[in-house]
């Protein structure tokens, strides 16, 4: 992260991207309404998209884990039940993050 | 003179209203900051982030692709994925925006999932108080990426796993994303995806499982349930 162009082009890339989407109903809201294509893909993609983040994430983080997936497994885990059983993210987040560092670090 | 500070009618109101919101945004935003900062990146780059993209969980997604010198149009590629469902967000709010031109392209750049999710439970579509609402949310995200960036640039942590609070967050929003679910099939679908790319293609597993989902809701379009064309 030295080269300081690259980062400031790939911020302003995703600020245009973020900000046309945020955009996009009140330039086409009519055909976002109307298409059910624009439904469906509304409908099914976040779920999908979520749970295929979460797979890489986790994924990337038992390859760097010598000791895995056992630690990943447990706090993907607690975080999942935290957050299904409280709805608080914060919570589930730190708590999550609190325990695999600590199986990393100390046992 | 300080008016605008004296804390009454409807800036009360806004900040009542933000309070829940301030309990995330600080802390995840010094999870961003400090995260950002021990990637190697500079304090006033994540500040930048925070300033212009707003967007949570694809800037916690940026954190590991900078580090990778991953190509631009792949970071635009999958914060276009990450945050599509951004796209559907202002639909409920067409009738509703502020008049005056620069609050109400303001408030669309600011619609991230928790000030949507406050501007429209609001009890009243008091236009001015949504736009006060965005900004003040928006000042908390900032405010934890400052905090968390000058942190992280003064501490040398060792400890390993502190990124794991983007699994976190990413399991945070499956689960949200899981409880209003109107169908499991978009799930099993991306992991059966997945587990069938990964042999293959380890680096690409993600974006190609990504691409096989959005063919997947294509594919089944005729099985969604029929919307009312009035």
């Amino acid at each position: 992260m030295t080269d300081l162009r690259y980062v400031l082009e790939v911020i302003a890339a995703m600020a245009l991207v973020t900000f046309g989407l945020r955009a996009l109903p009140f330039v086409a809201g009519r055909w976002l309404e109307k298409h059910p294509l624009a439904h469906r893909l509304g409908e099914f993609l976040p779920l999908a998209i979520m749970a295929l983040l979460l797979l890489s994430s986790s994924v990337s983080a038992v390859q760097d884990d010598p000791h895995g997936p056992w630690p990943e497994i447990v706090a993907v885990g607690l975080t999942a039940v935290l957050q299904w059983r409280t709805k608080i993210p914060l919570l589930s987040i730190l708590t999550g993050t609190g325990v695999y560092v600590v199986l990393r670090n100390f046992i | 003179m300080f008016r605008f500070l004296s804390i009454d009618g409807p800036a009360r109101a806004a900040l009542t209203l933000t309070a829940p919101v301030a309990m995330g945004y600080v802390p995840l935003g010094m999870v961003f900051g400090f995260l950002f900062v021990q990637a190697g990146g500079a304090w006033w780059l994540a500040l930048s982030s925070s300033l212009f993209v707003y967007a949570g969980a694809s800037q916690y997604m940026m954190i590991p692709l900078l580090a990778a010198n991953t190509p631009i149009g792949t970071i635009a590629l999958a914060t276009l994925i990450v945050n599509s469902r951004h796209m559907f967000y202002g639909l409920s709010l067409l009738k509703k925006l502020p008049e005056h031109a620069i609050a109400r392209w303001y408030l669309v750049f600011a619609l991230t999932d928790e000030t949507y999710s406050v501007v429209t439970t609001m009890p009243d579509g008091n236009r001015n108080l949504m736009v006060r609402i965005a900004a003040i949310n928006q000042c908390w995200w900032v405010f934890g990426t400052l905090a968390g960036a000058l942190i992280g640039a003064q501490a040398k942590i060792g400890l390993r796993g502190l990124d794991f609070a983007l699994v976190a967050l990413f399991c945070v929003l499956a689960v949200e994303q899981w409880r209003v679910r109107k169908s499991a099939v978009p799930l099993w679908s991306a992991v059966i995806a997945y587990g069938l790319i990964y042999p293959f293609s380890a680096q690409n597993a993600l974006v190609l499982s990504i691409a096989a989902s959005l063919l997947t809701a294509i594919a089944t379009l005729k099985w969604a349930p029929r919307f009312n064309h009035d």
